[in-house]
């Protein structure tokens, strides 16, 4: 071959073989940079596990989820988590490889990397094994095996293990993807907190936040990092932005405690009093809320909105004083009684009773009615505290004294026989003029109280003073009511019902309803049909 | 008055010379026969890729912001919202990625065919100079989308500067501006990118070019003697060969989009590290031996490519003999770097 042919020929198979090998390359990389999978190196053990997992088709989508999760792109992998020690607990023989595998990882291994978020979450309530402590023994009236999938399926989350560590980090961060934009996810936190004893999922989806969500929701990236106190990134809060993120202000926490103010969820409403060594007083708890709520708000709507949202709570109390009141005296006069062996009882006349109608009216209207009430005012749930809430307690109270009276008590009878509209306030009253929303200027024209008591607002203040002299409300709180107490006119709107603007717009309203009236009285109400019923009476 | 006679009063230069200056200078430079071989105009390549990145290098900046809280998002703005943001986004990143290329077979060319020897050892020289130009090039553009594989990719690229003796934590500091990956390390690429590197990449192309026309293409031997005129033969061959360029280029973006990746985020390191596909020998061949006999053999393979030109007339006395140790040489270059690249993409 001469040189030139040589020559050709070197060039020819080394530039086609440049070409060829080098776009391949190149492509398999741009295609990686495409690739919305993380790249992961997986180490010889994980491998080993692996392998065997997909040949024998065990839990394989774990494994999946694990290659996509900052684990695995970390380098974190099966027996980091997994490992075991002969004698633990969870130990056991893998039996295709004789390694020792724990069956169960709980906090204390999470612990090893992320101490800090086990710390603060050991520190919450989720971690707290309140329902264990007061009338535990539901069984009697829900069956054990229902508790395997009912109440401790939830409840795992405050878990006591045999080493000592409490909870379950992966009922909000699933295995094995342990994601982020997962455990933010509404529906994570709805997963337990829904259903009528405590609906926070339901009573976010019907609030702006959650519509708002619901709306835009699909295209926010919800894997944010909130660790660098950094504005809220997205538009508006799911669950944890309030409970638990961080922002310019507040450092992002695991411990769902450090924001809460008020014991909302416990028979009588009261100011936590939770870990304060830690977290400090009920003050300091809603100042943390208030800086997060600051993201968005003024001071000048979200200070009103959660004042009004106390208050709620605090006159959940005096409706619950008259459920107590009423199952206490219906006890004590033998009309209801408890469960019991010997002279140990196994129902509470004012926490639970199982088997007659004012305990259960009584339960229900604290652990369902009672709590959707005040969770409803706290979080935007406007039907949950009206129709859900308020309507369902002044049901059950009606037919709690109903009961009393039918069963012989005269102070019952007496309420039963009153005509009087008071008689369905028979508890004490907390109110603030107007809302959070704006002026209204005839909304609050109506209210019997309000127009028969002169002396209501006085009455008011003195309650609510009393419950900012307890430290039920802040000097804050008390000076934002006292401020709306003394220009109530111009709150509760009163002041400007009969301007001129007012009157016109109310007065064609008016008219509007008198055309509506007329027509649903010709349409329906007047209406007889001339085929007559088959029942005769 | 005519528009012409309008521009002459305003330039008033002596057109025919113009003209004929024009004609041989350009319109009938001299061709040699054997640049009628396709594979004999592989320096036209780098040269239209050069000018097509640019182009759309330019389209870039206008939307493309250097900090780090906006460098990522500008380029997702780029791909998702802008319109054909992610062609002219894709016809860039392939464009860097085919500009190697397309100069790896220049290289090869000139390099089996020894038109570095006498007298065109400089332009060699310059060659290899805007060979690293281009690596520079693409090094700083991939730093600048500022996803997760290019922040550390850069980290681990400046890194690799600290292992030079003496200078070399300097040379880090200087490239980062600090001793992180930093915003600082961001606009100083960015301004190395659109701003010291191009001047200086067309400087050295002139040379490239004006050494070129000096001395003419080199003719190979075994070839009949002749020429023909620039235009219009070669002229529409490179022609062809821009809109097959395009045409490729376009078909890649369009089949392996450049992609986006996750933000940058500093604090937390990957285990996996890669630079971009053209260091895979290098990293390679580091990961093989230890760092400093790496960085070492590295500075001198360096050393010897640039001055090749020179080393190749000392192998032997022999011409054949030469040429024959050459071209074993080449051939291994060309095998390690593909077989490198190769074993780098496939253990990853």
């Amino acid at each position: 071959m001469d040189t030139v042919k040589a020559q050709q020929w070197l060039i020819g198979i080394f530039s086609t073989l440049l070409i060829v090998i080098l776009i391949i390359v190149a492509s398999v990389e741009m295609k990686k940079s495409a690739s919305e999978k993380p790249y992961v190196e997986i180490d010889k053990k994980s491998a080993q596990c692996i392998t065997c997992h997909e040949k024998q088709n065990i839990a394989v989508k774990q494994v999946e989820a694990w290659k996509e999760s900052k684990h695995a792109v970390m380098g974190i992998g099966c027996t980091e988590c997994h490992a075991a020690e002969e004698g633990d607990f969870d130990a056991f023989k893998c039996p295709q490889s004789d390694v020792l595998v724990a069956s169960h990882p709980t906090p204390k291994d999470c612990a090893e990397c992320h101490d800090q978020e086990v710390e603060e979450f050991e520190n919450s309530k989720h971690a707290h094994q309140f329902w264990l402590f007061a009338n535990a023994d539901r069984s009697i009236f829900e069956n054990p095996i229902s508790a395997r999938h009912g109440c401790e399926q939830c409840h795992q989350i405050s878990n006591v293990w045999p080493d000592g560590s409490v909870g379950e980090c992966d009922a909000c961060h699933p295995k094995h993807s342990f994601s982020i934009e997962v455990a933010r996810q509404p529906e994570t936190c709805g997963e337990c907190h829904i259903g009528p004893d405590h609906p926070h999922i339901e009573i976010y989806n019907e609030s702006k936040h959650g519509n708002i969500f619901a709306a835009r929701g699909k295209d926010w990236d919800m894997n944010y990092n909130t660790t660098n106190n950094e504005p809220i990134p997205i538009e508006a809060p799911v669950c944890v932005t309030c409970h638990m993120d961080g922002n310019e202000t507040q450092p992002m926490t695991h411990d769902v405690s450090a924001r809460l103010a008020f014991e909302s969820q416990a028979p009588w409403s009261f100011r936590t009093v939770w870990d304060e060594e830690n977290l400090g007083t009920w003050e300091e708890k809603r100042g943390r809320m208030e800086a997060i709520c600051a993201s968005c708000h003024s001071p000048n709507f979200y200070k009103i909105y959660l004042l009004t949202a106390d208050l709620v709570n605090l006159q959940y109390n005096e409706m619950r004083r008259m459920f107590v009141y009423w199952t206490k005296k219906l006890t004590k006069d033998g009309k209801i009684s408890q469960i019991k062996v010997g002279d140990k009882t196994y129902s509470n006349p004012v926490i639970n009773g199982w088997d007659e109608k004012p305990e259960e009216l009584m339960y229900y209207a604290w652990h369902h009615e009672g709590r959707r009430f005040r969770h409803g005012a706290m979080m935007m749930g406007a039907d949950y505290t009206q129709w859900h809430g308020i309507w369902e307690l002044q049901e059950d109270m009606v037919e709690m004294i109903t009961w009393a009276a039918e069963h012989g008590d005269a102070e019952a009878q007496k309420w039963v026989d009153s005509n009087h509209p008071s008689k369905f306030a028979p508890y004490a009253l907390y109110d603030i003029p107007g809302s959070a929303w704006g002026i209204p200027t005839r909304t609050n024209t109506t209210p019997f109280l309000y127009n028969n008591y002169p002396d209501y607002w006085e009455r008011i203040y003195a309650n609510v003073e009393e419950a900012y002299k307890n430290n039920l409300l802040s000097k804050d709180q008390w000076e934002l009511w006292l401020e709306r107490y003394e220009n109530r006119d111009h709150y509760l709107g009163t002041k400007y019902k009969d301007n001129e603007a007012v009157k016109e717009l109310f007065d064609m309203y008016q008219k509007r309803n008198a055309i509506d009236k007329k027509a649903f009285n010709e349409q329906a109400v007047k209406l007889d049909l001339p085929g007559k019923p088959f029942y005769k009476k | 008055m005519s528009v012409k006679n309008w521009l002459k009063e305003r330039f008033p230069i002596d057109y025919a010379k113009f003209i004929e200056i024009n004609e041989n200078i350009f319109m009938k430079e001299p061709i040699p026969n054997h640049l009628k071989k396709w594979y004999y105009c592989t320096g036209a390549t780098p040269l239209i890729l050069l000018a097509l990145q640019i182009v759309t290098g330019i389209l870039l900046t206008f939307y493309f912001m250097p900090s780090p809280e906006m460098a990522y998002e500008s380029v997702r703005h780029i791909t998702q919202d802008v319109r054909l943001g992610f062609w002219v986004r894709g016809l860039h990143r392939w464009g860097s990625n085919l500009m190697i290329i397309a100069l790896l077979l220049h290289m090869t060319r000139v390099f089996f065919t020894a038109s570095y020897q006498k007298p065109r050892e400089i332009n060699w020289m310059i060659g290899v100079i805007l060979f690293f130009l281009t690596l520079t090039f693409s090094f700083t553009g991939y730093a600048l989308t500022y996803n997760q594989l290019s922040y550390w990719a850069t980290t681990v690229g400046t890194n690799m500067f600290d292992a030079v003796p003496v200078i070399g934590h300097s040379i880090l500091v200087f490239m980062r501006g600090g001793e992180e990956v930093t915003a600082n390390t961001l606009t100083r690429f960015f301004t190395f990118h659109v701003g010291m590197l191009p001047p200086l990449i067309i400087l050295f192309l002139a040379m490239h070019i004006i050494i070129l026309r000096i001395h003419g293409v080199s003719e190979p031997e075994g070839y009949e003697k002749g020429y023909y005129s620039f235009y219009p033969h070669h002229f529409y061959k490179i022609i062809i060969i821009t809109l097959f360029v395009l045409c490729v280029l376009s078909t890649l973006t369009i089949i392996y989009p450049p992609g986006l990746g996750t933000p940058a985020d500093p604090t937390v390191t990957p285990t996996h590290i890669k630079p971009e596909w053209y260091f895979f020998p290098t990293y390679r061949f580091l990961k093989l031996v230890p760092l400093n006999i790496g960085i070492i053999v590295s500075g001198l393979f360096v050393v010897g490519m640039i001055f090749w030109p020179f080393i190749e007339p000392m192998l032997s006395k022999n011409k054949s003999t030469r040429t024959k140790i050459a071209w074993v040489v080449g051939a291994m270059v060309i095998i390690l770097t593909v077989g490198l690249s190769v074993w780098e993409t496939v253990v990853a």
